[in-house]
């Protein structure tokens, strides 16, 4: 051991470098021929434990995917907000300062993770981890498109309530470990807040499920498919009112933010925390914000439905079945492409180089040829047309709740609880009733 | 603060204070000196002390306020002052009369101008200067306009400390614009240090008044828009309705004055009750509101402002020609006396008294603050709300730390 260290010392920094990459072409190396040998025998016993692959590929997909939706948002949050309160906003690192949440992200990852001697530091630690799986796992059911989901679980609604309803389990823990009053107060609220909230939006779906008589996510934006009239909104006014208020409650933002109520309680149940354990608490908000908007959408506004119905092109073409003119169009599109793109700019221009009109050419090329590509996607590819109107609707409402944010000032502790109990709770009852009788009134009189 | 041995920590009897834990510990570590502090300091059940301040982010500076809470209702609380004192006070023992105008600027900070002012108005009375006309016009004009910016930054606070996060960056906007107009006066965007014994510093000049006649034509309606985002908005109203209500003699009683005490239905302006400079002249009214709560506090506040943009249309219109400034010596050796002298600022009366010993230095400047004032109805308005109305009643009564510690 001493040796290798010895050696690793004396190795310049090119040296390490070069060293290092051998190690690892050697290893993959190794690891190629294993996979050659084993394959087959490992093949198998994937194929024979489907749904577990499915599970563990679609899990860590979604846990990926949450990292660049929460810079989304965090940047959606910074500009808008920005430009609401008459402000530039951020605009230095990159394109309209689109970067800086990954700058964000990078900076919380750096920071010092600090745990306050007093804290209980195995839950202290654990306490942001399970408020972001917990909400990340939520999105498992989440039909993002025709056939893009993680599972389609016949009690998908239920599944998404209470892997929510554990995220209040983590700010509860961050709240309590901490050895902070203000941690305390906010853990506090955050379990009084989150459990009262969920009794109203739990039975403002119920109506809802009466009409669709499925649980399962995927089946209920089936179910929505058609004009935009055939959404669920048309049917329960009343209770999307009451889910979205309720969620916004669920997802803590203004004007219920009082878990993390800055002006009162400091920063909340996440005082206390620091570097990438902050980051997780800062991700799972931003999270929950894409989830709820996503889950609204799902059942309100027809998920990955067109407003209406899409005519249905297929300009779907076997590449195969062109033999040498795909040879032909790979060599010789993009050659006359960039010099017709290239022409007018030489010909319009007499100051211009030839090189520089080129290059214009090139890079319009590309643009239209990208654009090429994703339209002919969006019309002939079922899941990213679903997946971009998807998106279109989420954003909306993300975008909303961003509003909000910038309008809005916060409720008090007791006008949150005493509407939750006085108004949202009886309005959704009013509105699982009145769904009840008139679903059966409607069925009897179609008897 | 010295940790004596094996001392408990209030918040966790396992912990004592040797051992180096980051606890900051409300809890003094004398024992107590008065029976206030005896009774303040015993934790009842399921009581427990919460520190706010001096670094919290909604308490207007640097005030430490020690909160006995029940839960999310404060049981009682204690403000601990000190932390932005500065001694002004004695430094203007230790300066002479024209320097001690510079010391006293940075007391209310956002509303430097009536800081001075009293100050200048005693010695005034002191030296028996008769102030020019035209100095008079334009203190009173650059004065209403502090007052307009410091009551459009009090809106921003207010609904920043509800959480409201865009009114604040609105009414900077409104501040900015009035900052920038006495920048152009004065020279100076914070601490203007304008008034001078017997006149004012500079005259009007071109800059200031094409930037206030600019602001003239559009302020009322841009103050309403900016305005429109809280006044009509449910939450914030819901919140503020009932909330801190102080009564008139309550308020009598806790000498509290300005636009707090005229929230609870009392017309008392010193501009009308003690006429000072050419306030007599002018015509505007007193606005009062009966409700006395918070809402009242803020509502009244937008009234005032209508008044001040009032008060410097006429300004403008009746401005007369003439010197900016008595002749008075370099060196000023008032004769020995006393002198009282109150103006009335934005959060309320704001006076001097002034103690002459016949040297060029003040024997003695007593400055009498009105958010010091304010500050301690506090203790009367928060015991039984929740920890979230102990920002919303602080911030409607307005106090500026600078002034409370001095």
């Amino acid at each position: 051991m001493a040796m290798v260290t010895r050696t690793w010392n004396r190795l310049t920094i090119p040296g390490r470098v070069v060293l290092a990459l051998l190690l690892l072409g050697a290893l993959l190396t190794v690891g190629l021929i294993a996979l050659i040998i084993l394959g087959p025998a490992i093949l198998g016993i994937l194929g024979a434990n489907l749904p577990v692959v499915r599970f563990v590929v679609a899990a860590t997909v979604v846990l990926l995917m949450t990292i660049p939706t929460a810079f989304l948002i965090i940047y959606m949050e910074m500009k808008i907000i920005a430009l609401m309160n008459l402000r530039i906003g951020p605009d230095r690192v990159g394109p309209f300062g689109s970067l800086l949440s990954v700058v964000h992200g990078l900076k919380v990852l750096m920071k010092e993770d600090f745990t306050p001697t007093g804290a209980d530091s195995t839950v202290f630690t654990l306490a942001p981890v399970v408020t972001y799986l917990g909400s990340v796992m939520t999105l498992l059911v989440i039909p993002f498109a025709p056939g893009l989901f993680g599972q389609d679980m016949n009690i998908g609604l239920l599944y998404f309530f209470a892997m929510g309803g554990l995220a209040v389990v983590g700010l509860l823990m961050a709240g309590w470990a901490s050895f902070n009053k203000y941690s305390l107060l906010g853990g506090l609220r955050a379990a009084a807040q989150i459990i009262s909230y969920e009794v109203p939006l739990l039975l403002s779906v119920v109506g809802l499920l009466i009409l669709a008589g499925t649980m399962s996510l995927n089946q209920l934006v089936l179910n929505q498919a058609g004009w935009f009239t055939d959404w669920y909104i048309w049917q329960q006014p009343l209770g999307f009112a009451v889910f979205f208020i309720a969620a916004t409650a669920e997802a803590n933002r203004t004007p219920f933010d009082l878990t993390e109520a800055d002006s009162e309680i400091v920063a909340g149940f996440a005082t206390e925390y620091s570097g990438m354990r902050f980051g997780f608490f800062f991700f799972a908000e931003y999270v929950n914000v894409f989830i709820v908007s996503a889950l609204t959408v799902t059942l309100f506004f027809g998920g990955w439905n067109a407003p209406f119905p899409f005519p249905d092109i297929n300009l779907a073409a076997d590449p195969a079945s062109l033999g040498l003119g795909l040879l032909i169009l790979v060599m010789v599109v993009p050659v006359v492409g960039t010099l017709v793109l290239a022409a007018p700019f030489y010909l319009a221009r007499s100051s211009m180089p030839a090189w520089q009109a080129l290059v214009i050419g090139f890079v319009l090329f590309n643009i239209v040829a990208v654009a090429a590509v994703l339209g002919w996607a969006f019309v002939s590819l079922e899941w990213v047309a679903g997946l971009l109107w998807f998106m279109m609707k989420t954003y909306g409402f993300v975008f909303l709740f961003v509003w909000m944010r910038g309008t809005l000032p916060r409720v008090r502790i007791d006008q949150l609880m005493g509407f939750a109990w006085k108004w949202l709770l009886p309005a959704s009852l009013l509105n699982l009733f009145v769904t009840a009788a008139a679903v059966i009134v409607i069925r009897e009189m179609g008897a | 603060m010295t940790a004596t041995a094996g001392r408990q920590s209030a918040d966790d009897p396992r912990v004592t204070l040797d051992e180096q834990v980051g606890v900051f510990e409300p809890v003094p570590p004398y024992p107590p000196r008065t029976e206030r502090e005896a009774e303040f300091y015993t934790l009842g059940d399921g009581e427990m002390f919460i520190n706010m301040g001096p670094q919290h982010p909604s308490t207007h500076g640097v005030l430490r306020v020690v909160l006995k809470l029940d839960g999310e209702k404060v049981v009682d609380l204690d403000p601990v002052l000190g932390y932005l004192h500065r001694g002004v006070e004695k430094l203007c023992e230790n300066a002479d009369y024209h320097q001690t105008i510079s010391q006293v600027d940075p007391l209310e900070y956002v509303s430097s101008l009536f800081n001075e002012w009293s100050p200048v108005m005693a010695y005034e009375k002191l030296l028996d200067v008769e102030v020019p006309r035209r100095a008079e016009y334009i203190r009173v004009l650059s004065g209403e306009l502090n007052r307009i910016a410091s009551h459009a930054l009090f809106m921003g606070w207010m609904a920043l400390d509800l959480g409201g996060l865009t009114p604040i960056l609105w009414s900077f906007i409104e501040r900015d614009e009035i900052v920038e107009m006495l920048a152009a006066l004065t020279g100076q965007r914070m601490l203007f240090n304008y008034f001078r014994i017997g006149g004012v510093n500079g005259d009007l000049n071109h800059d200031f008044m094409s930037r206030l006649g600019d602001w003239m034509t559009r302020a009322a309606e841009q103050i309403d828009a900016s305005l429109g985002l809280l006044n009509s908005n449910e939450i914030f109203v819901r919140r503020m309705r009932d909330l801190g209500t102080i009564d008139s003699q309550t308020a009598l009683r806790m000498c509290m004055t300005g636009p707090n005490l005229r929230a609870t239905g009392l017309p008392f302006d010193i501009r009308r009750a003690h006429p000072y400079s050419i306030y007599p002249e002018l015509d505007f009214d007193i606005p009062t509101r009966n409700e006395g709560d918070c809402l009242a506090r803020y509502l009244l506040r937008i009234d005032e402002i209508k008044q001040s943009l009032r008060i410097i249309d006429q300004c403008l219109h009746r401005m007369p020609d003439g010197p900016i400034i008595a002749k008075l010596p370099r060196l000023l050796r008032p004769r020995p006396g006393r002198a009282y002298a109150a103006v009335e600022g934005p959060r309320g009366q704001y006076s001097v008294y002034a103690i002459s010993d016949g040297t060029d230095q003040p024997f003695r400047l007593r400055i009498h603050d009105p958010s010091f004032i304010h500050l301690q109805s506090v203790g009367l308005l928060m015991p039984g709300h929740l920890i979230a109305d102990t920002m919303a009643v602080m911030a409607s009564l307005d106090p500026i730390m600078g002034g409370v510690d001095k």
